[in-house]
């Protein structure tokens, strides 16, 4: 099962970015996902307030530049790794260097194969499909 | 320039409801209209929250609290990641999804080999991500 790690910023407008001593602990805990073979993706995120979000009503859409004061938790970053159960995914959740009320929040990747297929979804999920057969694949170190 | 462009959870993608039928089949459409381009890394979607947890970190600590989370607007549902010449081609890309109803979403750039190095991050740590992302260009 695919499960996404997603690294929570408490505060949107002023979060920033990581220190080295962070980046090199992350960095060892990449090498083991990696040697793992269970890494499927991962990326850190510029932060909220280079973000950009647009809203969709009819066809208007409205394009707003961050920062997002309101927001209480930007998105940091994520990892994607592929694990047995909840509980595997723990063993490495709990591998992550933060000790200062850092939280992640952990959520299942829809597989297509779970959808239902019918006239309307068939071609959308098997194009999926296709594309996630050439592209996701353990990442090696 | 990869950006990834995250989809907000709402009370239909938290209840575990597939789109409406129009709607799943726009939605498939553009995201062929991406890959055609070339323009597509990665496109993801995540179940409900209530199959999902949280993990708070303290010296020593962690404390585990299950989903659902009541903050729908600022769940995600899903996410694209896109590799796209600037910011206002990842925008002109996001206009033309077919949402009409109020949706939100939030276009973030994501780190690449020039930003580690101007972070001072270790040799190591370059030198992994730039092993990655030939990787994933490889892949695409």
């Amino acid at each position: 099962m695919r499960y996404m790690i997603i690294v929570l910023e408490g505060d949107g407008a002023t979060a920033g970015p990581p220190t080295p001593e962070m980046i090199a602990a992350m960095g060892r805990l990449n090498k083991e996902m990696l040697d793992a073979g269970v890494l499927l993706a991962m990326e850190g995120l510029h932060p909220g307030k280079s973000a950009t979000r647009v809203t969709f009503t009819g066809k208007r859409r409205k394009v707003t530049d961050g920062p997002f004061t309101e927001a209480k938790e930007m998105i940091g970053g994520f990892w994607i790794i592929e694990a047995r159960d909840k509980d595997e995914v723990m063993a490495w959740v709990d591998k992550i260097p933060f000790e200062n009320g850092e939280q992640v929040e952990i959520r299942r990747v829809a597989e297509a194969e779970e959808f239902e297929r019918n006239e309307v979804t068939a071609e959308a999920l098997d194009m999926e499909h296709a594309f996630h057969a050439e592209h996701v694949k353990p990442l090696k170190g | 320039m990869k950006f990834m462009v995250i989809v907000k959870a709402s009370a239909e993608s938290e209840a575990g409801k597939m789109p409406a039928p129009d709607l799943f089949e726009a939605m498939g459409k553009f995201n062929e209209q991406m890959i055609d381009a070339g323009v597509m890394v990665a496109s993801e979607g995540l179940m409900e929250s209530r199959k999902g947890f949280r993990l708070r970190f303290s010296k020593g600590k962690h404390t585990l609290i299950d989903g659902p989370f009541a903050e729908t607007k600022e769940l995600i549902a899903g996410f694209w990641i896109i590799d796209v010449k600037n910011r206002d081609e990842a925008i002109a890309w996001m206009r033309k999804y077919p949402f009409t109803e109020g949706e939100e979403l939030e276009v973030r750039k994501v780190w690449e080999a020039a930003d580690w190095e101007n972070a001072g991050a270790p040799d190591i740590v370059i030198e992994e991500d730039a092993r990655l992302g030939a990787k994933e260009t490889a892949q695409k």
